[in-house]
Order: structure tokens, then sequence, then C-alpha cells
């Protein structure tokens, strides 16, 4: 029983949740605001794209690397998705679907540069941000690109409501489908040979080549999913941002990989968990629209951001000094 | 020694200029001499300006309808008057980016004001408006062209002093357009071209205090107005919240209640009297987002719409606006009945999203600039500058817009998609 | 000992500048185990390394089971039979044991791992093994010894037929050393063949049949070894004709003052309770076989790794180290084994590496003074002779001997009156060895000391005044110049094994 403990104890995720009911409870003790139904859907709507994003980038993290790419990246899809909607008539299913196969053209040449190429990958994928937050910024001819459209059916994807006005009901079911993603994702990670080499890349890469594992498909596959998951942030951040604006995303991207950190991913790869990437994005979401409703001013939502990220890389570099220690003695 | 500072000095200015060239290679670039996509404006430019014309003439009548809107405007525009070109000059635009469509329409202006007077620019800008240090590079390399005349809208107005100190030196004419200077130093910026901004944040204070003046004086508590600034650095933000809370708190003191000002420190500080928040009856509180991005405009937003004694709101430039409709999405609060205890909206500029909520009903009015008519008339200010002519500053007004009024010939054209 | 299954013959491999594999010959018998021995650098891995097809030989034929192969990666290696168990552990810590062991061939079950099966064939591996660890631990909860164990077993769940261990027991306990050799006698008794490479004389005499001894890339001799004696075999390793004139007496006075003085260092298990002194102007060697705690001792000694236990005394007053720069300053150099790694900044010119242990001596108002630099620089590339073009080559142009030129300035720049050289001559061809060694007596003569770490026998027999013999983390012996000889250098080297 006292092991059983000492275990939940240790595992970061469960510190994590922690850390979300503390932050619940703080705000909810100091802004009445934020006890509204209204503010979990706000909150909810605003980090559905974080979320997704933070799941696609868990895996280049957990082999090691990073894909700064994912912010820019996700924001230039929606605009020429929102694009082809606007000006050519695209269907938005046909448009959603063009997002996510943006994505995974970004990320496969993510993939080419980091494994093929061997770019280091936060150099690789530095020069993709550039690149997608330039054709981003060349969107500009089209006023308003978004998936959007008056009485369409693009909005009900995350959030179905019934009724008008301000008596409507809203029912935020883009968290379901997180939810969802979350757990595929968490089973393909633990029990598919894709997440298996993953986790093997991040650990001992070396070691992987040597067990006769193509180390290059594997890694390229990384970031693919990384660039999938970014353009499916790109249907999602269509979703709640009234306009999208050409030429931005960058940094959006730390508010993912923090999120990442802060879930438990190890800072030099080899464990991670996609449950974990969840909670460690509540956790920036909740600093991030969760600070302004008790009156901080929201230079102070960066800072405090900061700090929490610290707290939890120390954690992870304290677990392993710890197992070190208890290995040799 | 001197090797190594010469050597030192070349490093840098090697670096700057390289960095420079990435800057403009990643940003948008907008040229006259390119696209058939620029067709259509230019079938457009045909007319427009007529239509412009015409709006000029009318514009003293549409002031004495429009009460509301204070201060006159057309002073400067007559000097524009028969002006020409003596070459084909090639003028470099530096714009605050090219995020909003509130830029498109103002290079929508410059290029009609190019087909007439024969000259030439070509428009760049940094990514987002907060990439301070990318523009004042953009502005750097222009310099180093040795242009007749710069246009600049400057996203931070203290980090440009240096380049344009160098302006004055090379005996570059500056012309500022969207956003004036106020300490350029002397011999730089020959014109000012831009919306008088205490003035615009004046009218949107008015027309919203009309909007909620009987709420206020039936309040037996405490209520609130909110107002959400994009940043507390550009000039052109910081006179627009300055001029509404500061217009706010005139009118609702000439019907006798306290007000207090909260929020953003620079605000706060900077307006005439910032009251004492536990007593006064109407808190006007100022929110200023970490970055200049719609998301968190409406975090901001949102926090301030939660709160129960929410009356009004208003976002004072088109970012801010949208952060705020956003902010509306789930809360549902916004509408134009103040006495039904709708949350009264006030927005900036124009853009498709903030025209829709003020047709549907969401958004109460706004206030727009004619960003069409400043590119058009920096370009004959430029012209001129050019030429050697004096300039006199020209001011342009801001104009209240709301359901009614929107399709009247003397807005629509000023409303840009 | 059954019939022969594998045959290397005069197998050749020669890489830049080294002859690493002269005309060599090694076979293995079912159910026998082959120890291969030899010196460090003897070529012993580089033969498996040809073997198991992560080199290509230049010459010669492999024949396993009567046929002629040729492997070119590790990988058809093992599916052909041949399974390699390395020095260094080739295990993913991350992942649990049972899929360390089937990684790269897992059980599917659909697009699922199937998990549970992987456990169970582990077990039943272990099982077969007498091995205790749980398949699901993970990798890197494991001690070295237990991981050691489980590279065994997945190189075991290869249908194999010959299976190598590269120096298996360097990292195990006695205990442990104990279990791997009933599994080696286990795997014998189902004939397997097995090589068995170490440096550890009594555990060759208590589990391998025969021995062959490989001496400078070249094949010496194979000996049954129930019928020779270990003196036999460390006569075979080191009988090399000795090219150079060992050092007959010592240069340093017997009244040179104690310069340097250690006492009880202790710094993890490889360096346990060492003491020494040095005197002015002496060369003392450091001899042992690989993994005998040299290197830490000197790392230990620099600050480099922290240390449990143990003072320093220089010039006869004691003083605290506990960082490299605190060595500096107190007057101590450490030229590095790795040069390219710990000794020096390849991608920079020669000035820059020769000055940067004392920049802080050439910067004047906030810059620094160019020409004192090139000075200094020039000085030095004068005095040692250094071969380069100027003094603003790149040092990653030079050749390994001016390479390690450019480190003995850095720290003859910074006035270190001790001198630590790590293997100073390794990777450096024999000319510039001379040259080293030239140089290293004058720097003793001019009354620098000097800490000489080599596991060349002929290059601590050549410069040593004194030789301090080290094994397992220990010291076990000290000799004057002009007592030492190989053999009984050898015999200290292996004294502490069990």
């Amino acid at each position: 029983m006292i092991k059983k403990k000492s275990k939940l104890l240790a595992d970061q995720r469960f510190i994590v949740l922690l850390v979300i009911l503390g932050l619940i409870i703080v705000y909810m003790i100091f802004s009445q605001e934020f006890r509204k139904y209204s503010s979990v859907l706000s909150m909810l709507d605003f980090s559905y794209y974080d979320v997704l994003m933070a799941v696609g980038v868990t895996f280049p993290l957990i082999t090691g690397g990073v894909d700064l790419s994912i912010g820019t990246g996700m924001v230039c899809y929606s605009l020429l998705a929102g694009t082809l909607v606007r000006n050519y008539n695209c269907p938005v299913i046909v448009a959603m679907l063009l997002c996510v196969i943006f994505g995974m053209c970004i990320g496969l040449l993510n993939g080419v540069l980091v494994s093929v190429m061997d770019l280091p990958p936060f150099l690789a994928t530095l020069c993709t941000c550039m690149i997608t937050r330039g054709i981003g910024s060349m969107m500009t001819a089209t006023p308003w690109p978004t998936l959007k459209q008056p009485g369409g059916w693009f909005h009900s994807i995350f959030k179905l409501t019934f009724g008008s006005g301000r008596s409507a009901t809203k029912l935020p079911i883009g968290f379901l489908w997180m939810i969802l993603i979350v757990l595929l994702m968490e089973f393909i990670l633990n029990h598919t040979k894709f997440g298996r080499y993953t986790i093997a890349i991040g650990s001992n890469k070396e070691a992987t080549l040597l067990s006769g594992i193509s180390v290059k498909k594997y890694h390229i596959a990384v970031y693919v999913v990384s660039g999938l998951f970014a353009g499916l942030a790109a249907i999602a951040y269509s979703a709640v941002v009234p306009t999208v604006q050409p030429g931005t995303g960058a940094g959006l991207e730390l508010d993912a990989i923090g999120g990442v950190f802060v879930g438990g991913v190890s800072a030099t790869g080899g464990y991670g968990s996609v449950i974990g990437t969840l909670l460690g994005v509540m956790v920036i979401v909740l600093l991030k629209t969760g600070l302004p409703y008790i009156g901080l001013q929201s230079n102070w939502q960066q800072i405090i951001t900061g700090f929490v990220l610290i707290g939890a890389v120390l954690i992870d570099i304290i677990k392993k000094r710890r197992a070190a220690s208890s290995r040799t003695s | 020694m001197k090797k190594k500072i010469l050597s030192m000095v070349l490093s840098t200015a090697l670096m700057a200029s390289v960095l420079a060239g990435c800057g403009s290679a990643a940003a948008p670039t907008a040229d006259t001499s390119a696209p058939a996509a620029e067709e259509k404006a230019e079938e457009k430019a045909e007319e427009k300006p007529a239509e412009e014309e015409a709006e000029e003439e009318a514009e003293p009548e549409a002031e004495t309808a429009e009460t509301k809107d204070g201060g006159s405007a057309t002073g400067g525009t007559a000097q524009f008057e028969g002006v020409k070109a003596k070459e084909a000059y090639n003028f470099p635009i530096i714009v605050k980016s090219f995020q909003s469509t509130y830029w498109q329409a103002a290079i929508k202006g410059m290029d009609m004001a190019a087909e007439e007077l024969g000259v030439t620019y070509s428009a760049q800008g940094p990514n987002s408006e907060s990439d301070i240090a990318d523009q004042v590079n953009m502005i750097n390399s222009a310099i180093n062209g040795k242009p007749a005349g710069l246009g600049l809208a400057a996203c931070d107005t203290s980090s440009v002093l240096d380049s344009l100190k160098t302006c004055a030196e090379q005996g570059i004419p500056v012309v500022a357009f969207d956003t004036g200077v106020a300490d350029a130093p002397e011999g730089s910026i020959v014109c000012t071209v831009a919306t008088d901004n205490t003035q615009a944040g004046e009218v949107a204070a008015e027309n919203m205090y009309a909007a909620i003046k009987d709420v206020i004086a039936a309040a037996d508590a405490q209520v609130r107005i909110g107002e959400v600034n994009q940043d507390a650095t550009a000039l052109n933000i910081q006179q627009r919240g300055l001029g509404f809370v500061n217009k706010m708190i005139e009118l609702i003191t000439a019907d006798g209640k306290t007000v207090a000002v909260t929020g953003n420190e620079f605000y706060v500080n900077k307006c005439k009297d910032k009251g004492d928040e536990a007593s006064a009856d109407v808190v006007i509180e100022v929110r200023v987002p970490a970055q200049t991005t719609v998301e968190l405009c409406s975090t901001e937003a949102q926090a301030v719409l939660s709160k129960e004694d929410t009356i009004a709101i208003f976002g004072s430039n088109q970012t801010a606006a949208e952060g705020v409709l956003a902010a509306d999405a789930n809360l549902s609060v916004l509408g134009t009945d103040a006495a039904a205890g709708d949350v009264i909206a006030v927005g900036f500029d124009a853009g498709s999203t903030i025209k829709g909520a003020i047709s549907d009903g969401t958004m109460y009015g706004a206030v727009t600039q004619s960003p069409l008519m400043m590119g058009y008339y920096t370009l004959y200010a430029l012209t001129m500058a050019a030429n050697g002519d004096a300039l006199e500053d020209v001011p342009t007004d801001g104009y209240w817009y709301d359901a009614n009024n929107m399709g009247d010939d003397t807005i629509a054209p000023n409303l840009y998609d | 000992m059954g019939e022969v299954i594998l045959t290397m013959q005069d197998i050749d491999k020669s890489f830049p500048g080294v002859h690493a594999l002269d005309h060599v010959h090694f076979d293995v018998r079912r159910g026998e185990v082959h120890a291969l021995m030899g010196e460090n650098g003897a070529g012993k891995s580089t033969l498996m390394k040809v073997l198991t097809g992560i080199y290509t030989k230049d010459l010669g034929s492999i024949i396993y089971e009567g046929k002629e192969v040729e492997f070119h990666n590790t990988r058809e290696a093992q599916d052909a039979g041949i399974v390699i168990v390395h020095q260094e552990l080739n295990m993913v810590g991350d992942l649990t044991v049972a899929q360390n062991i089937f990684i790269g061939r897992e059980f599917m079950k659909g697009f699922r791992i199937d998990d549970r099966r992987m456990i169970e064939e582990s077990k039943k591996l272990f099982d077969e093994l007498h091995i205790d660890i749980d398949p699901s631990t993970k990798m890197s909860d494991l001690t070295v010894g237990k991981q050691q164990m489980c590279e065994i077993a997945k190189a075991i769940s290869h249908e194999c037929k010959v299976i190598i261990f590269d120096e298996p027991s360097a990292a195990l306990t006695e205990k442990e050393i104990e279990d791997l050799f009933v599994i080696i006698r286990d795997l014998r008794e189902k004939q397997l063949g097995i090589v068995y490479i170490s440096h550890r004389m009594d555990e060759i005499k208590v589990i391998t049949d025969r021995v062959t001894v490989m001496r400078d890339g070249t094949y010496v001799g194979t000996l049954i070894t129930k019928d020779c004696s270990k003196e036999d075999i460390i006569n075979m390793m080191v009988g090399r004709v000795i090219y150079e004139e060992p050092k007959t007496k010592s240069m340093c006075p017997p009244d040179a003052p104690v310069v340097l003085r250690v006492e009880h260092l202790n710094a993890g298990k490889m360096v346990q309770d060492v003491s020494f002194e040095l005197r002015r102007g002496e060369i003392l060697g450091f001899s042992g076989l690989m993994g005998a705690g040299r290197t830490e001792t000197a790392r230990a000694l620099f600050g480099a790794d922290p240390k449990q236990s143990g003072d320093i005394y220089i010039n006869g007053s004691k003083v605290e180290i506990n960082s490299p720069q605190d060595a500096v300053n107190a007057g101590i150099g450490y030229l590095s084994e790795d040069r390219k790694r710990y000794g020096l900044v390849v991608q920079k010119s020669v000035i820059q590496n020769s000055t940067m242990a004392c920049l802080e001596e050439y910067i004047s108002g906030g810059f620094i003074n160019k020409k004192k630099e090139r000075d200094v620089t020039e000085k030095y590339i004068a005095e040692l002779a250094t071969k380069t073009p100027s003094a603003e080559q790149l040092v990653v142009n030079l050749s390994g001997g001016n390479q390690q030129k450019v480190v003995i300035a850095k720290w003859l720049a910074k006035n270190c009156d001790i001198l630590i050289f790590d293997e100073p001559t390794r990777g450096i061809d024999v000319g510039a060895k001379n040259e080293i060694y030239k140089l290293m007596s004058s720097l003793a003569a001019q009354g620098k000391s000097i800490i000489m770490i080599s596991s060349e026998m002929t290059e601590i027999l050549r410069m040593s005044d004194r030789i301090v013999i080290m094994c397992e983390g220990k010291k076990t012996g000290e000799l004057g110049i002009e007592e030492a000889t190989q053999e009984l250098i050898m015999d200290k080297a292996t004294r502490n094994i069990a």
C-alpha cells in the first residue's frame, strides 16, 4: 500500500493533475467569474489547438528532438485552407483534409532534414518554421481566410450549440475528441512498433540502430506525425479564432512544447506519455487563460509559466539522479 | 586598435544588412509593379478617386450630420491640389505589418495615388506589429537605398528615432502615416498623415456613453466599462485609449457620477484622474495583453466580460475588437440594448468580422479610420516632399458607424473587408 | 570439443596509418571456450568486428560451417548465427528488459505489440539460463551486471552457433562473474562455439579451453589452456622485440624535492586509496591494463571528477582541488587521452588553442592583445618544433603529433610545473612519437614534473623514472626503472584480479 502510494507520487502526471486542481481551486477562490460555465467553455476552446500541437510534438521530443515549425505551420495551414474556402469555394471538408496533408508534407520535410540530412532538429525545424511563417504571410491577398462559414457545420465539430442567443446551451464536445485522440496516441506510443521505436531512438539511438531497426524511417515518421497534428491543430485554430492573421503563429509552438515538458516528457528524450502531455498543456492553458481572471497583468502569465516549466524539468532531473544513485548503491 | 574598431563596425554593418536582407525576404512585400491580381484594384482606381473626391466635398456636411465627430480634419488636404511628380519617384513604404486588412486598404489607396501621380512605391512590413526590431531593420535598409522619400507607420515610436535621425542627416524626407512620431528629430518627418487618434477615441466614448447613459444613471451599484488595448507602446493606441478614457471620465462626471480607472499601469497613470476604485460609481478597467494577438486580447476581454457589473467594452483597434468578439462567442452577453442588460461593445476599424458583428447586432458600433485615404495622401505628401515643396500635416478623421449608417455613401467606402 | 565451426584465415586489415591486422589466423570449435588475448590495441576487437561485419576485411577468408562467408553488418552475422556481446552495453534504458531482448523483432498481434508474449518468452529464456531478472523491469533500473546478463540473453535468443564475449566481466562483481561462468558452461554443453575476450588471466584459466594470443595486430600462437601457465601467456603477450632501448637509470636525482604528494585518494570504484609522490624533474609512469583506473586517478587529481576523500600536497602544502580550474591554478596541466574531445578546440587556430587556458594574461583594456598572443605562440612553436605553416593554422589541419604539441604549448603557456600526459602518443606515428618522447625528456630536464599514463609497455619502460602500477582501481605496485621489467609489470597489473 505504501509502495503504491509512493509510486503514484513519483508519477509526474499525478503531480501535474494536483497542480491543475490547485490552480482551479485558487482561481475559483479569487474570481467568481471563473466559476462560470462560460469560462470553462472558452478555456477549452483555446486549449484544443494547443493540445493537438502538443500531442504531435510529444513524439519528436521523446526522440530527443524538437519541432519548432508547428506554431507557424498551424497558422499557415489554416490560412491556406481558409483562402481556398473563401476564394475558390473549396468545400470545407476538403480544406480540412488539406490542412492535414500540408502538415504532413512539412513534417516529411522536417523528417528528411533531420534523419537523412542529419541536421540538428532545432535547426531543421527552425528553418521550416520560417518557411511556413513566410508562406503564411503571403496569404494577405485574401481578406479573412477562414474555414468558418455563416450557418455552417464547421463550428459544431468542437462545440455543439443548442438554441440561440444568451440562453443557448453549448457542449464542448471538442474535449471528447481530445480525450479520444490522446488515448489513441497513448496506445500507439506504448503498444505499436512506431511508438516503441520512438522511445528507443530517444533513449539510445546507437543501440536501436545496432538492433537492426531502420532508425531513419521511424525518425522521419516521428516528424510526419508531428506535422499531421499541426494540421489538425490548424482546424481547431480556425474554429476558435475569429480571423487568422497572416504571418503570426511564432511562439504558439512554445506553449505546446512547454506543456509537453510539464507533462513529464524527459528533457533528454526517451520517456514520455501522451496523457501527461494533455495534463501538461492544460496547466499552460490554465495559466494563459486563467490568470487574467484573478486580475494579474498578463506579463505575469509568462513569468509564472516559466517557473512552472523549471519546476517540471527539475522533477525530471531529480528523478533521474535518484534512480542513478539507487542503482549504484 | 583603429583597425579593430573599424573591423567591428564593418562586421556589425554586415550583420545588420544580412539581417535586414533576411527580414525582407521573409516579410511580405507588395510592389506596385507586381501581379496580375492588381488589375482589379486598378479597375476600381478609376472610379474610386471620383468617389473619394465626392466624399471630401461632402465631408463638411457629413460632419454636421455626425455631430459627435468633433474636430475638423480637412485642413491639410488642400495643399495637394494640382500636385505633379517631377520625376518617376520610387518610394519605400514601411507599414506596421500585413496582419490585418487595414493595411491592405492603405495599400489600395497608395495604388490609386501612384496611378494618378505616375510614381511607384514598394511596401514592406514585418510579420507582426510586435516585431519592432524587424521593422527598424527594414527602415535602415530602405535608407541605405537613398530614396527620394520614405513613408513610415512606426510599430514603436521610440525605436525608430535613430533611423529618423539618419534620415534627417541624409536629407531623406519622411512622411509618417497612421502613427505620428511625437519626438521625431527636427527635419526628419516633413508631414504626418494620421487619424487624430485622441479624437477617434473620444468619438468612441461619446457614442458608447449615449447608449449606456441611462444604465449608469439608474445603477444602484458600481458598474464597469472595459477597454482592451493591444499594447501600451504605440502612440496611436495610446492616444486612442487615453482619448476614450478621458472623454468617458468627462462625460460621466458631467452627469454627477464618480469614475475610477484600473488595470494597465500606463493608462491608469496617464489618464487625467484615476479616481478611487472603492467608492466610484463607474470603473473603467483597461486591459493590455502580453502580445498583440487576437487570442490574448480575447482572454483579457473574457476576464472583463465575465464580470457581472460590466456594462460596456471598447476594443481600441481591429485586433482588440475581434478579441472582444471572440470572447463573446461563449459568453453571449453583447448586444445593443443596454437597458435589457446587454453589454455594449464598441470596436475600432473595420474588417468583415467586425462589420458582420455590427450588422447582426452583436456589436453596438465602431469607429473607423480611413486607411484608404491615409495611403492615398501619403503618396501625395511624399511626392510633394520629393519635389521639394513645404508640407502641412494631414489629420484624418475617425468616423462613427453602426448598423444604421453602415450603408451610407460617406461611410461605406472606408469600411474595408 | 567438436569440429571446427569457424575459421578466419590470413585476415588483413589496415586503417589509414595503422596496420591493424596482419595475416591473422583464428578458429573456433563447437563446444569450446576459446580465449582471445593480447595487450590493448593488439587487434582483438578489430578481428571480431571484421568477423561480425562491422569492418570489412582487406584480405583473407572467413569459413563458417564449411562455406566462405562475408557479412556486411551485424544483422547478417546474427541471422547466420554469429552474435557478439559488446563490451559497451547496447541497451535502450527506457524500455523494459523484454522489450530490449526482442527489439526489432517484436511479436505482433495485428498492429499491437504483444508485450505479454514477449515477457513470457523472456521468462523462458531466463529460466533456461538460470538468470533471475523480471523481464518487465525497466532496463535502466538494473545494475550494470544484470544489464550484461540481459545482453547475453538477447544474444542467445537468436538461434546462434557462435557467441563472442568482448570483455564481459569488466563491469561485473565476483558473484556476477560466477553466474556468467555458469551460463557460459551451459552454452558450451549445448555445443556452441564461444569466443571469450578478456584481460583477466585467472578467468582464462578457469573458463577457457584454448587461448589464442595476438600482439600488435599479428597472430602469436594458440595454446591449450590446461597445458600452459599464466607466465607462458604473459610472455606471448609482451614478447615483442623491443626496438627502443628501455631507460636503465632514473634521470631524476633521488634527493629531488617532492612537488606533488597524493595521499589516500578515493573516487568511486575506479580509484581506491591511491597514494603516490612525484619529484621535481621526474617522469612517473602509470601502467596497467585498460580499466585499471589510471585515467580516473588523473581526472580525480585534476578535479575533473569528484573525489570522495584524499589529500593533495603541492610543494609540501596541502591544496584543495575541486575543479580543473583549481588544478590549473595550482600549476597542474592535464593532456587528455582524447585530445580532440577534451584537449583542443580543433576548429580554432594554433594561437587560440595555445592561449586558451590563460587568456586573461593577454587581455588589455578589454581586448585581447593579439601581438602578445602571437609572440608567445610563436615562441612555443619554435621551442616545441611544432610543424605548422603558421600560427593561424586551424588545429584540425595538423597531424596528431603536432596537435599534441599545441596542447603541451597550452599548458606551458600557463606555466604549469606538473603535467599529466594521458596516453601521449595514442594515434601518433612512430616518428612523431620520438619527438614527443624527446620533448617530455627535455621538459623533465628543465625541472617540470610529469605523470605519464600509458598502456604501451615499451613507452613506460623507455620514458619512466619510476612506475606506478594499477589494477582494478587500486595501486598494486611501484617499481624504480632499474628493477622494472615487462614481465614484472604485467604480473602486478594482473595481480589483483580474482
